[in-house]
């Protein structure tokens, strides 16, 4: 089986890592490095990396530890707010399914009595000449008509302006 | 062992305020140990995304994450792993992301143009060794880093990586073998 590793591995990077070799290591070390490909290999990518970091290390480019801590405290306040929200937003929506189920029995209660008040407004406006309704209506627009305008605005202009709030949060 | 580990204890169990509630550390505590390992990581993170800029974001997401987490730490060096792990987890996840894909493709422009001093033949070996680095898979850099560049035991790679310390042996001579070839072939050497 092929060998990975070697015993004097750890020496050849050490001595590359304290500036020793070649110089200032044993002969029998560099001997041995001749003759070991694994010893080999460490001592061509020892000192590349080891350059490298001192390199990186010189022409590093990070924020000073108060910023850093800083931002990471406003971003734990965010957070925090927003999971506090969101148990909120949970009982809104239980709210709004507990309401519409209260909607649902009050109709169901009042189903008869609906249907028949339904029944008698049909009838009714089946009776009702839409004819005469007309000069009735020209008089009222004439008397009220700044009022139905109000009123026109608001039904378009409210809608508007809470869609239009709304988009924007 | 990681490289500066030999630092006095750090407490983590100070009294938190109101606006750090949920930090594993008190704000000195975070900076002492921000000033000891914050430049080691950035490297860290540089060599393996090949990007300056991001290496820098990450640095800040691996502080974040790591003060957060709400784990406890036998010592310095438990501590350390931990947060290199984190920073190599969200190495990773970036690089997935397809959004992130042309920052961190790890070709290595971006730290290959770092500012030097140094003589052009220093510099063209730099430029070499980044592109030797940049052949490598991602797991490849960061192994050959922490053990070559961190000084990292082989259980320690092992446990930030996420892999079998049994395993990890004949991983980090495939990577060191594959190293040494590109670095030999590269037209400034690469041989100390």
């Amino acid at each position: 089986m092929k060998p990975i590793d070697c015993e004097l591995e750890s020496e050849v990077l050490a001595a590359v890592l304290q500036d020793r070799w070649p110089e200032r290591v044993d002969a029998s070390l560099r001997e041995h490095v001749a003759a070991c490909a694994i010893c080999a290999d460490v001592l061509a990518i020892a000192g590349a990396i080891d350059n490298d970091r001192e390199q990186l290390r010189a022409h590093a480019a990070f924020p000073d530890s108060g910023r850093v801590w800083w931002l990471a405290q406003m971003r734990a306040r965010r957070e925090a707010a927003q999971t506090a929200g969101r148990p909120i937003t949970a009982a809104q929506v239980i709210a709004f399914a507990c309401a519409m189920g209260l909607l649902g029995a009050c109709f169901g209660a009042t189903s008869a009595w609906f249907q028949s008040a339904l029944r008698r407004t049909t009838s009714s406006l089946a009776t009702i000449r839409f004819q005469t309704l007309i000069p009735f209506a020209g008089t009222f627009i004439a008397q009220h008509g700044a009022l139905l305008l109000g009123m026109a605005a608001i039904l378009l202009v409210v809608p508007a302006a809470v869609f239009l709030t709304m988009l924007r949060e | 062992m990681l490289r500066e580990t030999a630092f006095t204890d750090v407490r983590c169990d100070s009294a938190l305020d109101d606006a750090s509630a949920g930090f594993m550390m008190d704000e000195d505590t975070f900076r002492a140990f921000y000033e000891r390992t914050a430049r080691g990581l950035w490297a860290y993170l540089a060599r393996l995304t090949g990007d300056r800029q991001l290496a820098e974001d990450l640095l800040q997401e691996t502080f974040y994450r790591f003060l957060r987490a709400a784990a406890t730490y036998d010592n310095e060096t438990h501590r350390r792993n931990s947060l290199y792990r984190i920073a190599t987890n969200l190495a990773r996840d970036v690089r997935r992301r397809s959004l992130a894909r042309a920052a961190l493709v790890p070709a290595g422009d971006d730290i290959e143009r770092l500012p030097s001093g140094q003589d052009a033949g220093a510099t063209e070996r730099l430029a070499d060794f980044t592109r030797a680095m940049s052949r490598l898979k991602p797991r490849e850099r960061a192994m050959l880093w922490l053990a070559y560049a961190e000084g990292a035991s082989h259980r320690e790679i092992a446990d930030v990586l996420g892999l079998r310390p049994t395993s990890l042996k004949p991983m980090l001579f495939r990577a060191r073998r594959k190293l040494a070839e590109l670095l030999g072939s590269a037209p400034h050497g690469g041989k100390v």
